[in-house]
């Protein structure tokens, strides 16, 4: 590790799991208010992971591996907010329904 | 209210007391930062330090056994067995938790030999309880471990989340084990003491406030068995799956080989994963609820343990896990904001809402009203953030300067410590430590005079 990048690479980090949150966070506000702009606010946000992604890939002094799996991991962050509110609907309605 | 109950209480009580001593020890231990020779020769700074960090360790356990022993009536149905002999350790515990501080303040250093380690300090960090007071401990983790299994029995019930509590008492009292061992060889024996420290609070401990939240979720919000144990499930597998492994992001600098690091970096990088889809769970439950509940603050409580959860762990954490950056970052005030807020965030939030909960239905409140909570509230999540941040200031600094440029060397050290970003930091982090501990005062205030204070009648009781 270049000792100029260290900071810039862990804010970078930081950034990309916070934005990760952001975008976990605004979906699940859209999905609850049924609002179309926090909707497109979380995709924002979940574009800006992306940017931090490509950020920490293209300029970070990090290890190959490293790179690949945050890219992998940019792609699964993607899922989880939809996945699991999904989850909490269905379990919910097995509440209801019992 | 039952022999069990009233057990949850006391040591919940005592949880919230000695929350208190965690807070004045780690507020004296930051002057050490900002006044050379403070406090010299007398009660040096290690010795705060030591009374600090295992006053947290004392009060989460404390704080987890009285949720334990609250709801365990309420889950199994009847008295919980063996509830005499749990009472009568409590006691015990507590004089020997008093015993052991007393010994820290004012003995502080032991022989070199065998005597030293059974009557002062077993030396290790964490859980540097003499000997003696260990073999305590180990005892009363038998009496809940037994306390647990024997309700389980009498009862013939066991619910997912029980057998989920059943499951965690086994790493709980085996880690322990490692503290009483002391190798000679250092690499190993800092080995092993991660694997205590690690598998208790980023494993073992992860999956009783789960099981807490758990019960403490279907009371407060009504939400079902069902619901709950599903997603009690999904986490045993998440925090399994991604916090066992992750154990390898400790191993820097104590000659372990060196594909513990990859290991480790891996499976703490995952560990965010879990923690986003609770912070979207969260939501989703305060937003299906409108924030409608009997109990405010420890709804609240419960939303502050998501989100610092989250951050705490998630974003701190993943900020200096990658092995590139954990080689500059891991030991210094970097890796200390990290564990403040990680520990803040997934413990203490939770035992002060199951406190709260506790309190409105031991003292029959219909509904906690007031603002001290909203104080208390607002006062010790501004200042943990506020501290977090001016650590993470210092850490950073210390880590580029001291370690990326200093090169680790002792002139690298020492220039970092006495850089502008480090001191400024450290002066805010005790300007939100003084915000941490009057809140902390309000708090406890609150929860002692909770529905025994007058109260102004809340406009809708007034009206009807």
């Amino acid at each position: 590790m270049n000792p100029s990048w260290l900071l810039p690479t862990a804010a970078l980090l930081g950034i990309y799991v916070l934005c990760a949150g952001c975008y976990g966070m605004v979906y699940a506000l859209g999905r609850l208010r049924e609002s179309r702009r926090l909707m497109h606010a979380a995709h924002a946000f979940y574009a800006v992971q992306g940017l931090t992604t490509l950020l920490l890939v293209a300029l970070t002094p990090l290890a190959w591996g490293w790179k690949a799996f945050l890219l992998a991991s940019f792609l699964v962050y993607a899922v989880i907010p939809p996945l699991t509110w999904r989850q909490l609907e269905r379990t919910h309605a097995l509440e209801h329904e019992s | 209210m039952n022999q069990s109950k009233k057990l949850g209480v006391q040591y919940l009580t005592a949880s919230i007391v000695m929350m208190g001593a965690l807070l004045l020890f780690g507020l004296l231990a930051s002057i050490f930062y900002l006044k050379y020779g403070f406090l010299l020769g007398k009660l040096d700074f290690n010795i705060v330090k030591q009374v600090h960090i295992n006053a947290l360790i004392i009060a989460c356990l404390w704080g987890f056994m009285g949720a334990i022993y609250w709801f365990l009536p309420d889950e199994l149905g009847i008295e919980t067995v063996g509830i005499g002999l749990a009472r009568l350790l409590f006691w015990v515990f507590v004089a020997a938790v008093a015993v052991v501080v007393l010994v820290f303040i004012f003995v502080q250093y032991g022989s070199s030999d065998e005597s030293g380690m059974w009557l002062v300090n077993q030396g290790r960090k964490y859980v540097e309880a003499p000997r003696w007071a260990a073999i305590g401990i180990v005892a009363v983790f038998f009496t809940l471990a037994y306390n647990i299994f024997a309700s389980v029995a009498k009862a013939r019930k066991v619910t997912g989340i029980m057998g989920v509590l059943m499951t965690t008492m086994v790493p709980l009292i085996a880690v322990y084990l490692i503290a009483f061992p002391a190798p000679t060889n250092m690499s190993v024996d800092l080995y092993w003491w991660w694997w205590l420290v690690h598998m208790w609070v980023e494993a073992t401990w992860e999956l009783i406030i789960g099981c807490i939240l758990a019960l403490a979720l279907m009371k407060l919000l009504g939400t079902s068995r069902k619901v709950v144990e599903i997603w009690l499930y999904l986490e045993v597998a998440l925090v399994l799956g991604t916090g066992i492994l992750g154990l390898g992001h400790h191993y820097f600098w104590i000659g372990t080989p060196q594909y513990w690091l990859s290991i480790g970096g891996i499976f703490s990088a995952l560990e965010p994963l879990p923690l986003l889809g609770m912070v979207v769970h969260a939501i989703y439950d305060a937003g299906k609820h409108q924030m409608k509940t009997h109990n405010k603050p420890a709804f609240l409580w419960l939303i502050a343990e998501a989100f610092g959860n989250f951050i705490g762990a998630g974003i701190w954490g993943f900020m200096m896990t990658l092995p590139q950056i954990n080689l500059y970052s891991h030991g210094t005030q970097w890796t200390v904001s990290h564990g403040h807020f990680a520990f803040y965030g997934a413990y203490i939030t939770g035992i002060i809402a199951v406190a709260y909960m506790v309190a409105q239905e031991s003292r029959g409140i219909r509904e906690v009203r007031g603002n001290a909570w909203k104080w208390a509230f607002a006062g010790l999540n501004i200042g943990m953030v506020g501290m977090v941040g001016a650590l993470l200031v210092s850490g950073m600094s210390e880590a580029f300067i001291g370690r990326a440029l200093g090169g680790s060397t002792l002139d690298g050290f020492m220039a970092s410590q006495s850089n502008s970003w480090f001191m400024q930091g450290m002066i805010a982090r005790t300007g939100f430590g003084v915000i941490i501990v009057a809140s902390y005062f309000i708090l406890a205030w609150d929860l002692a005079t909770l529905g025994r204070r007058r109260e102004k009648p809340s406009p809708a009781l007034a009206t009807s």
